[in-house]
């Protein structure tokens, strides 16, 4: 059974349709990477899937629990997202808490968990992706490599079931870049599930399960990692993969 | 004209002035500016959620509020709240309408200050699992306060001085008393003179109280 379901997603800005009838399916311990040129809707995507856009119409499956995306009860949202992790290309770390504080926040004040029980679980994660000896510093005192990393360990502190990456690197320069791909890294080999819509193709081959392009607010094409670089069907992801020099 | 006699007059009465400002003028600003920034923060909230009927009427206060004079606002409620049968005392109304007053202004400064928070914030709380509330208190409020804070303090000042407006409702604070020994003595120039002053310290302090308010609400790592 699929973990997460998404059928005939719909949205539009005023007059643009920025997704015409997108769906997806995730299994459990699945990495899906979203390809596709600026403005083809992968964004709009993860955001609508998390509820920070409200889709126009549309069917969500989450853990055998069928909603109308369309008709979200403001219940249904906050109980969706207890379970899940969301990852932002320009982090939104809480400006004025710590990189601890960050991470126990969502910990101490949306789940009632007690302080030094939070606090141990986002030390925890914290020292995974490499941030142990940053969690008293200010997000204004650390790199964007180093932001992003507390943002992912902000996501993990909650013990989601997925995690939704929306163009984690691209604020970040090379070698900031390789440092958070490497944390991701290491969460899709431990089993996380995850959906990344991302412009780094090499970590795309490398890293994900499944590939998922999309271009003017529809899939192209999808499959599985290997197949999906090794043998594009589409003229339009051909084009796409020469065009990144793949 | 500062002979012997004005020094005199100065030193005595000194005290006596001072004793109002310590007893009624600062106490006034005091209490009007918590209950303002209190009544600032809600109507800011109340704009910042978009709220719908609530927000047009937030609005309709801080049209009417900082398009009238403080001083007509006074007199309104002096001679009006008795005819709709409520009688409190001069000071009790000067508190009420300074807070009105300052409250209107305060909305604006701490909406904008909130506005300057990132969005990103704010979704990235709910993205944790916080809800709206949660996300004003432990994020949004800090931060707009601490950027509002200076502001907030400028108001403070003004409002410290605006109590002289209050002795126009006969509420007896540092500037009436003052003429009340000035009336006394004939001797008025010397006691304007010396009741700037205080007015002058008193804010002097405030600056200072300032300074180290915002040294203690830091700046979250920035400029350290």
């Amino acid at each position: 059974m699929a973990l997460l379901e998404v059928n005939n997603i719909h949205k539009s800005f005023g007059g643009n349709n920025v997704l015409k009838g997108v769906s997806l399916k995730v299994e459990k311990g699945d990495v899906i990477s979203v390809l596709g040129p600026s403005g083809s809707g992968k964004t709009t995507l993860l955001r609508c899937i998390n509820f920070l856009e409200k889709a126009d119409g549309g069917e969500l499956v989450f853990e055998d629990k069928k909603y109308d995306l369309s008709r979200m009860s403001r219940a249904s949202i906050a109980e969706i997202r207890m379970h899940t992790g969301f990852v932002f290309q320009n982090y939104n770390l809480f400006a004025n808490k710590t990189a601890i504080q960050n991470v126990t926040l969502g910990l101490t004040s949306a789940r009632r968990v007690a302080k030094d029980k939070a606090a141990k679980k986002a030390m925890g994660v914290l020292k995974k992706v490499g941030m142990g000896d940053y969690a008293d510093y200010y997000p204004s005192q650390l790199s964007g490599g180093q932001q992003q990393r507390v943002a992912i360990a902000r996501a993990l502190a909650t013990d989601p079931k997925i995690i939704y990456f929306d163009e984690p690197t691209s604020a970040l320069d090379p070698q900031l870049t390789a440092e958070v791909l490497e944390v991701m890294r290491n969460l899709a080999r431990e089993g996380m599930t995850m959906i990344v819509v991302t412009h780094e193709i090499s970590f795309a081959r490398e890293v994900s399960t499944k590939v998922m392009f999309m271009a003017d607010g529809v899939v192209v094409e999808e499959g599985p990692a290997a197949e999906f670089f090794e043998n594009p069907q589409m003229e339009r992801t051909k084009e796409f993969l020469r065009l990144t020099g793949k | 004209m500062f002979n012997e006699k004005t020094m005199e007059l100065l030193v005595s009465s000194f005290p006596k002035i001072l004793e109002f400002g310590l007893k009624v003028t600062l106490p006034l600003a005091a209490t009007a500016f918590v209950l303002s920034t209190i009544l600032g923060v809600l109507v800011a909230m109340v704009q910042y959620a978009k709220t719908p009927i609530l927000s047009q009427f937030c609005r309709f206060y801080i049209w009417i509020i900082r398009g009238t004079p403080l001083l007509v606002q006074l007199m309104v409620a002096f001679y009006g709240l008795p005819l709709l049968g409520i009688h409190s005392n001069p000071f009790v109304m000067a508190v009420i309408v300074f807070t009105i007053n300052e409250g209107a202004y305060s909305a604006e400064t701490m909406r904008a200050a909130m506005e300057a928070v990132p969005a990103g914030q704010l979704e990235a709380g709910y993205c944790v699992g916080m809800n709206y509330m949660q996300i004003m208190w432990h994020i949004i409020l800090p931060q707009a306060f601490r950027t509002a804070f200076p502001s907030l303090f400028n108001a403070l000042i003004s409002m410290v001085k605006d109590t002289s407006l209050a002795s126009s409702i006969t509420v007896v604070e540092m500037f009436t008393r003052t003429k009340q020994i000035a009336g006394q003595s004939y001797n008025y120039f010397p006691l304007y003179i010396e009741v700037a002053f205080i007015y002058l310290i008193f804010c002097t302090v405030l600056t200072f109280l300032q300074k180290k308010g915002e040294e203690f609400l830091g700046s979250y790592g920035i400029r350290k």
